[in-house]
């Protein structure tokens, strides 16, 4: 798996993905491919994304997070992110112009 | 043999002098002043009022002792400037205005000036210089009071600012997962700040997952207000959210319709009941009455 991504099946479909400190999210191209060969060998059905440790989503953070719900539709996997931080919320709402390609929960528990 | 000239006294050398011969009547005339500026609103008790009137002309009588000079900077100077600044500072407190107390302060200028001119041996020169050194004094006096009252003033204005901004956005949890936020007056970009800051800090800590924006006491309506409604609206979004826009009033329609703002991905309901049942409705909550 590539540095910085912890993929854990979840049960139900799920896929959880939990970025770590390794994660580099400026070179999206070289991670999404694995993350998708994950998905497809574990016939996920959703990957959850858990925002809880990021602190701050910049432009280049953001773009990591299209690029792989881009690829995650391709595949027929939705991608929902969790726990996103107030701080992150507020500062991406800002820049943001339209709504995520990807759904947003408040955390794991509330997905349906 | 030479005739000796007697040496000219300093300024503050027949300050002092006055102050000695006269110390009883200059602090009954300071006191009665005092009693008829503070006494009237009992912003001071007649005790207080004579032992402010004293405590003065000690400390007016050890900054003229400290040197020939009046140094702004010295320990006497500073102690005299503390002295009127707890004094106004209390009289505020008190309720009193800055008025009676520059008033008060201008009238211990005039009772030192009113010996000064009785005193018949004190040449022109002297008085001017006297009036000079009279005049540093009560000045920095008088501006230390203005600021003290001014400080005073923005405090009171910022305490006043913070209090409306806590009030006018009361965030309230109604239903299990709910939230509730009433808009009242205009949005700008600072207050959007705060009412954002507190909106998404709550979502977090009560796991809420629907959020009433209730817009009923928004007056009027302009493109910075509805984007900033959209971001707000927005950010509920990414926490993961829901967000109900409700008491849109026909007026602020069709302002927002001028306007070309889109609500089309917002969920809208005329008035804060039907927002509330809309997010019963998105929680699989059903409200009934109890059987008789």
């Amino acid at each position: 798996m590539a540095e910085g991504i912890h993929l854990t099946p979840i049960g139900d479909g799920n896929v959880l993905l939990e970025p770590g400190e390794g994660l580099d999210p400026s070179d999206p191209d070289a991670l999404v491919a694995p993350v998708l060969e994950f998905l497809q060998n574990n016939q996920a059905q959703r990957l959850v994304y858990d925002l809880k440790t990021v602190r701050l989503i910049d432009a280049v953070y953001y773009t990591w997070l299209t690029k792989l719900s881009a690829t995650c539709r391709i595949a027929n996997v939705e991608m929902v992110t969790v726990n996103m931080q107030p701080a992150a919320a507020y500062a991406l709402s800002l820049t943001l112009d339209k709504p995520t390609p990807f759904t947003c929960a408040l955390d794991i528990h509330s997905l349906r | 043999m030479a005739k000796e000239t007697p040496q000219e006294k300093s300024t503050n050398q027949i300050l002092i002098e006055q102050l000695m011969q006269n110390v009883g009547k200059i602090s009954t005339i300071i006191e009665k002043e005092g009693q008829s500026i503070f006494g009237h609103k009992n912003l001071l008790s007649n005790n207080e009022i004579n032992d402010y009137s004293l405590e003065f002309l000690e400390l007016l009588t050890m900054l003229l002792h400290a040197g020939e000079k009046v140094d702004r900077r010295g320990a006497e100077f500073k102690a005299l400037r503390q002295f009127f600044a707890n004094f106004s500072q209390q009289i505020q407190v008190r309720g009193g205005n800055m008025d009676e107390f520059v008033r008060y302060v201008h009238f211990l200028q005039r009772v030192f000036l009113e010996n000064l001119e009785a005193d018949k041996s004190v040449s022109f020169e002297k008085t001017r210089e006297i009036l000079m050194l009279l005049g540093v004094i009560f000045n920095d006096i008088i501006l230390d009071v203005f600021h003290i009252y001014l400080e005073g003033k923005e405090k009171t204005i910022l305490a006043q600012q913070e209090e409306l901004r806590q009030t006018s956005t009361p965030i309230t949890e109604i239903w299990d997962g709910v939230l509730t936020l009433p808009i009242i007056g205009s949005l700008d970009s600072s207050r959007t700040m705060i009412v954002m800051e507190k909106l998404l800090q709550r979502i977090e800590s009560d796991r809420a997952r629907v959020v009433v924006i209730d817009v009923t006491g928004v007056m009027a309506i302009d493109s910075q207000v509805s984007h900033h409604l959209i971001q707000m609206i927005r950010a509920t979004g990414l926490m993961g959210a829901t967000a109900i826009l409700t008491g849109i009033r026909p007026e602020i329609a069709r302002a927002l319709t001028s306007l070309n703002i889109d609500l089309s991905s917002v969920t809208t309901r005329s008035k804060l009941s039907e927002g509330l049942k809309e997010a019963f409705r998105q929680l699989h909550i059903e409200v009934s009455r109890p059987v008789k």
